[in-house]
Formats: C-alpha cells, sequence, structure tokens
C-alpha cells in the first residue's frame, strides 16, 4: 500500500452534534484517501471534576475506569457512532477512549498513535459560556503539531 | 434564641462605640502567611494535576487510609470547628461542650454501619445512592435539592469566618472580608477544581492542625497555664475562669445552666447524626481502594479530628482567663462594657482562638498563623461542599433528569454557574450572618441528619424500603428541619417580630439546631410506614442491599451492583 498524505485520521468526539459535523468530513476523508480512522472519547478529567466530584478524578487516576459503567457507556456510545457512521462506507475505526485535560489527551494520543490528520468540531462560543468553558479545539491547535482540520458548526446545522 | 442573645448584645455594644477587640490594621506577615499558604495549595493542584491519564483499565497508585483520613479530616474540620467550637465553649460553657460531643461521635456510627457499605455502593455522589437504592428519580431529585442547601447553608458560617479573619490579617471591615475571600474561594474552585484533590486536603489538615496546636502550646506555655499537654492541663484554670464567672453572676462549669438537658442532648443528638448524612463526608467512602481502607480511613480520619476537637476547650478557657486580664490590648470586659467573658460580642467569641493568642501578646507572626490556619479550614471545607453542590446540579439534576444527552462541556458550564451562583449567594447571606458560626453549621447538619441519615440508613440497611417510603422521609425531614430553622432565625434576620422566634414554644422542643432528636425518630417512622403499605422493591434491588452488607469480601474492582448482577439476577436496569 503506498503511503498517502494521511493514512491514518482522528475524530475526538464527545458525543455532540458538534463532533458529529466534523465525524462526515472525516469520513469523506477517510474515503478518498483510503485512511483508518481513530474514534477518541476523552473523558474530561475536569468535567468529572465539578460534575462527579474531586475523588472520582482520584478512581480514574488509580486505574479504576472499570467501576465506572457510566462513562463507559457514554464513551462507548460517542465512539460507536462514529463506527456506524463509518461502516455504510466500508471503513475501519479504531475506538479509544482516554482521560485527562482533552487537548493534552488528544494530542498524546495523536503522537503515539502516528496520526497525520486530526478532524474537530468547533463552535463559536462568545461571553460567559466562552469563559466558563473555552475551546477544546482552540486549545489542541496550539498544542499539536499535527495538522488539524476544523469543521465550524452553525446554527443551520442543527 | 442563643444566637439572638448574642446578637443583641452586638447591637447594644455598638451603641457603646466599643467593636471587637481585635487589633487593627493591615500585617505584612500575617498577610504574606496566608498568600503562601494558597500559593502552595495551587503548586501542588497544578504539580499533580491530571494532564492525561496513561492507563484506564490497570491500577494506579491509590490512596492510603492515612492520607485519605486527613483528607477526612480537612473536608470536615471547617471554621466551625477551628473557630466555632472555642466560641461557644467561651460562651455558653458547659452547653458547648455538646459540639465537641456532637462533631466526633458521628464517626462511630459512620464506622461502624455505614463507611463500608457506602464503599461496596460505589457510586459517584450521595444523591446517586438516593436515586438508585430508592430506583426513583423524584428521589433523586430531593436529594440533590438537599444537597445544595446544605451546602449552602453550612458555607455562610465559613464566610463569616473567613471575613473575621481578614479582618485581623489584612485590617479590612468584616464585609470586605468576606467579599475578598469568597471571591477568592470561588474563582479558586470553580475554575480549578485543584483544591479538593486528595493531596491537597491533606496539606490542609497539616496546616491547620500545626496552626491551632501552635497557638494552644504557646498561649498555655507564655501564660504558665499549661506545659507539655494543655489538652490535660487546664483543670486549675477552668476552677479560676468558673469563679469569675460567678462573681458576674454566670454559670461556667454548672451543666444546663444556658440550657437544658433536653437541649444539650437534642444538639448531640442532631450532630451525631448529621456527621453520617453529610454529601461531602460521604462521597470520600465511594472512591477509597477497598473496605478496609474505608474503615480505616474512618479511623484515621476521627483520630485527626480528635486532636482538634481536644483542644477546643483548652483554647476557649485559656481566651476566657486573657479576656477578662489581657495581657496586651482591650476587651469588652476591659471596657466595662461587659461584666463577664461569657458576655463578650459574637464578633469576639468566634475569633476567641486568634483572640486568645493576640492578648497573651504573642508575636505578630504567629497569631497571623493561627488566623491563616483558620482560613485553611474554611477553604477546605469550602472546596469539598461547593463540589458537592456543583456535582448535585451537574450530575443529578442537570445530566440525571433534565438532558441525560449532556455532553461533558454541558456539565462543566453548569457546575461552573452553580458554583458561582452559590457562592455569590453565600457571600451575601454571610454579610450579615443569621446566627454564630458554629450554629450557622450546626443548622445544615440538623437538615443533613433529619433528610439523609434516614435514607441512608434504612437503604443501607433494610432491604424493604421502598422509594415512596424514602420520599415521604424526606419530605417530613425537610418540613421538620425547615420550620424549625424558619422559627428560629426567620423573625430576627428578615427583620419583622423583633429578635426571638416566631415560637419560642417551639423552639424550646425544636431548635434550629438541633431538630434532629425528634425529626430522625419521626422520619424513620414515616419510612417504615409507608413502605410497609407500599408495593416491595424490584428483586434486584434488593439483592443490591444484601450485597452492600453481605460478609462475603468483594474485590478490589467489585461494587455492590456488580455483585448483584452475576449473582444470578437481572442486572441493573438503570
Amino acid at each position: 500500500m503506498t503511503k498517502t498524505m494521511y493514512d491514518t485520521i482522528l475524530v475526538p468526539t464527545d458525543g455532540s452534534k458538534v463532533a458529529q459535523k466534523a465525524v462526515e468530513h472525516a469520513i469523506d476523508l477517510a474515503n478518498k484517501y483510503d485512511a483508518t480512522v481513530h474514534a477518541l472519547y476523552v473523558i474530561d478529567t475536569d468535567a468529572v471534576d465539578i460534575g462527579l466530584g474531586t475523588e472520582q478524578v482520584e478512581r480514574i487516576k488509580a486505574g479504576k475506569f472499570g467501576e465506572m459503567e457510566e462513562l463507559q457507556e457514554r464513551a462507548k456510545k460517542a465512539t460507536g457512532a462514529v463506527s456506524t457512521a463509518a461502516a455504510e462506507h466500508g471503513i475501519e475505526v479504531i475506538e479509544d477512549v482516554a482521560a485527562g485535560r482533552p487537548h493534552t489527551s488528544i494530542d498524546k494520543y495523536a503522537t503515539k498513535n502516528d496520526i497525520d490528520l486530526i478532524v474537530m468540531g468547533s463552535k463559536g462560543r462568545s461571553g460567559v459560556r466562552r469563559a466558563l468553558l473555552g475551546s477544546v479545539t482552540e486549545r489542541t491547535l496550539r498544542t499539536t503539531h499535527i495538522p488539524v482540520l476544523v469543521v465550524d458548526f452553525r446554527k443551520e446545522d442543527e | 434564641m442563643i444566637s439572638a442573645e448574642l446578637l443583641m448584645h452586638a447591637s447594644v455594644l455598638l451603641e457603646t462605640g466599643y467593636t471587637n477587640a481585635l487589633e487593627e490594621g493591615f500585617k505584612i506577615i500575617p498577610a504574606l502567611t496566608v498568600v503562601l499558604m494558597i500559593a502552595i495549595f495551587l503548586g501542588v493542584g497544578w504539580f499533580f494535576r491530571v494532564a492525561a491519564v496513561d492507563e484506564l483499565w490497570v491500577a494506579g497508585r491509590t490512596i492510603g487510609p492515612v492520607e485519605n483520613g486527613m483528607a477526612i479530616g480537612a473536608n470536615w474540620m471547617s471554621a466551625a470547628s477551628y473557630l466555632g467550637v472555642a466560641a461557644l465553649i467561651g460562651t455558653l460553657g458547659y452547653f458547648g461542650l455538646a459540639y465537641v460531643v456532637g462533631w466526633t461521635t458521628g464517626y462511630f456510627i459512620l464506622l461502624i454501619f455505614m463507611a463500608a457499605q457506602f464503599r461496596r455502593f460505589g457510586k459517584y455522589t450521595a444523591p446517586d445512592f438516593i436515586g438508585d437504592r430508592f430506583y426513583s428519580q423524584k428521589a433523586r431529585a430531593i436529594a440533590a435539592f438537599t444537597t445544595l442547601v446544605i451546602a449552602f447553608a453550612y458555607a455562610i458560617g465559613q464566610g463569616s469566618g473567613m471575613g473575621l479573619m481578614a479582618e485581623y490579617i489584612l485590617g479590612v471591615q468584616y464585609e470586605v472580608g468576606v467579599v475578598v475571600f469568597m471571591l477568592v474561594t470561588i474563582g479558586y474552585v470553580a475554575l480549578s477544581g485543584m483544591l479538593g484533590t486528595t493531596k491537597n486536603m491533606a496539606i490542609q489538615y497539616v496546616i491547620l492542625i500545626i496552626a491551632f496546636t501552635a497557638g494552644l502550646y504557646a498561649v498555655g506555655w507564655t501564660q504558665g497555664y499549661s506545659t507539655v499537654f494543655p489538652y490535660l492541663e487546664f483543670g486549675a484554670e477552668t476552677a479560676a475562669l468558673s469563679e469569675i464567672a460567678a462573681e458576674a453572676d454566670r454559670q461556667f462549669v454548672e451543666p444546663f445552666a444556658q440550657a437544658s438537658l433536653y437541649g444539650w442532648v437534642a444538639l448531640a443528638v442532631s450532630l451525631i447524626l448529621g456527621t453520617c448524612g453529610l454529601p461531602h463526608v460521604l462521597v470520600r467512602f465511594y472512591t477509597v481502594d477497598n473496605e478496609r481502607t474505608a474503615r480505616w480511613s474512618t479511623v484515621w480520619g476521627l483520630f485527626f479530628i480528635c486532636i482538634l476537637y481536644w483542644g477546643t476547650a483548652a483554647y476557649a478557657v485559656f481566651g476566657g482567663l486573657l479576656y477578662e486580664d489581657p495581657v496586651a490590648g482591650d476587651t469588652a470586659v476591659t471596657e466595662g462594657v461587659e461584666t463577664s467573658f461569657m458576655d463578650m460580642p459574637g464578633a469576639d467569641a468566634d475569633a476567641l482562638v486568634v483572640l486568645a493568642a493576640q492578648l497573651a501578646d504573642l508575636p505578630e507572626w504567629l497569631v497571623g498563623l493561627v488566623a491563616a490556619g483558620a482560613v485553611a479550614a474554611a477553604l477546605a471545607t469550602t472546596a469539598g461542599l461547593f463540589i458537592s453542590a456543583s456535582s448535585a446540579a451537574a450530575h443529578d439534576i442537570y445530566t440525571n433528569l433534565y438532558n441525560p444527552d449532556a455532553t461533558q462541556r454541558q456539565q462543566i458550564l453548569v457546575g461552573r454557574a452553580t458554583i458561582v451562583g452559590i457562592g455569590l449567594l453565600v457571600m451575601l447571606i454571610a454579610l450579615n450572618p443569621p446566627a454564630l458560626i458554629g450554629e450557622l453549621v450546626a443548622m445544615s447538619f440538623a437538615i443533613a441528619a433529619c433528610v439523609f441519615f434516614p435514607v441512608f440508613f434504612l437503604g443501607l440497611w433494610w432491604e424493604n424500603a421502598t422509594s415512596e417510603g424514602a420520599i415521604a422521609g424526606m419530605l417530613t425531614g425537610i418540613a421538620i428541619s425547615f420550620t424549625a430553622i424558619i422559627n428560629d432565625v426567620g423573625p430576627m434576620y428578615v427583620g419583622f417580630g423583633g429578635e426571638n422566634a416566631l415560637s419560642p414554644e417551639l423552639a424550646a422542643i425544636l431548635p434550629g439546631t438541633s431538630s434532629a432528636l425528634i425529626g430522625v425518630p419521626v422520619v424513620f417512622f414515616v419510612i417504615i410506614v409507608v413502605s410497609r403499605v407500599t408495593e416491595d422493591p424490584p428483586e434486584d434491588i434488593k439483592r443490591l442491599v444484601r450485597q452492600c452488607h453481605s460478609p462475603e469480601p468483594m474485590t478490589q474492582q467489585q461494587t455492590a451492583e456488580d455483585v448483584a448482577a452475576t449473582d444470578g439476577g437481572q442486572p441493573g436496569d438503570d
């Protein structure tokens, strides 16, 4: 097999519509380049901290993700959606789950797995939401040296 | 009622021009101590922050019982323990001991009946337990609401304590102090969450216990009250102090002089059972390595807590003597506005631990260290409370009840907004707190005892407790505890009907701080009766309960649900 520009494409997903939009682009590219798609769900430790409690972050750190069924289900659902969409085009998807700060985890995963292209969705945020959340995509852009394709999600896409 | 009396004193004192005994003015070394302390917390949080977890499925480093015990201690001991207990013993004498007994004994019940069982259940939040065990989203909603209320009431006392310490350290007005320290806390917890890691909790414990103990030893040593073990050396001082009190016609050591035997017992029972119903205390047991660690963490936690509690009475006595006859500075007694230390204004009482060091003319850095320890205690507990509130809102209310497809980003948004919202509300109320720090916190304990303790206890130990029973019980608990609190502080706070309780008769049998003596048996009764007349819980729930206290030990990775699922029964359908 000849090496193309994009052999492995990573699409990080949190199961949202914004991410779904990026998945469409990732699959189309994978189809054209005959690439393998990696679907990664990152358990955001900030979300675990604030949404489930600080102790739960330590539980993940201690390698006890196996006990946290609801989180596993969420991850499975998000990456499973990518597999389903890709199956229609006969594209192979490798599903994986990581934990940490999303942009750091995405970069780490991409480097480790020799990813050629990261495809991510982005939703413009402003004001309070931006202050409280920031943008994972923006931070990933600044962190990683791997090419990133940003797919903008607009209101009319809903 | 007690607080009404004290607040009345405070307003009388204001008319005479006396404000409080804490030294005025900005103090550079104590201020730097606080800044350094916060920098250490941030640094530790940053250093141990989770950037990326390498192995999700392989056991990593776990937290041992000693470290976990320290975290329990820091999470638990707030400004109420650090400042409030000594204040209550100092002004109410024997009655204040109910706080010492109440705030330690609860751990025995946790140890025997609940710690290991909660570990077996192994979920995420306290409302998770209620929602899953009682197979009801309505029960989960009530539990989440109660979690928010407890965090709110508990945190007011912390805001109040931080304001008092800022008065000494920064030399600012109480109100300014509350605003500054609360804003720091809100920003800290909402944006980093670092404050609540076990490492940070353990360090917070070490700082607060060193500060508290150093102050106690230094006051005792320099004044000749005590030598190597002040905890057992303040008998003569107590006798001397009670004589001084008697001269002013007040009773310091006489049991039940300030409040009846009933009042004493009701308070102690409320605090004991409230300990077993606090969401931010219980979640620590969910995540420890195994049941053995859960039990030993409780034992260590109790030990670490006792070190402080044991010293509170000695502090109160030393502080009382110094308040009567200070080495340096002036107090309400020396100024002639009050005849006895037991009548000191609320602001002085709540600062008594720091005040004792200041009145003993200890060097400023040491007094500052004692004050910084109080800030550490308040910060640690507030972090735990705010996180329990944010998880109740983001996980239990938003995700489980409102938007099951919520993304992690949405959960962060809801969680942070909750912390900011509840934090600002706490700040606002703490500007003019309705009671003493210790009493405010005791009220949240009364709520925890009346609403949560019965459903936790019966939920873990009685498989036939039904969702209808739990809901009826929790609503009864809310009705009883809220009525008692509103009756007590409502009129004084809202400003109608004067300083006394709405109904003094009701307040005598159902005080806002101690409604659990009556409330808990009533709620138990309601749960049992309603459970009896409603349909039994499903079989898989019953099996879950049995698993929570089965004698067969489980492996590290198992939770009760796993075992129940492999037990031949239907796996949980949630």
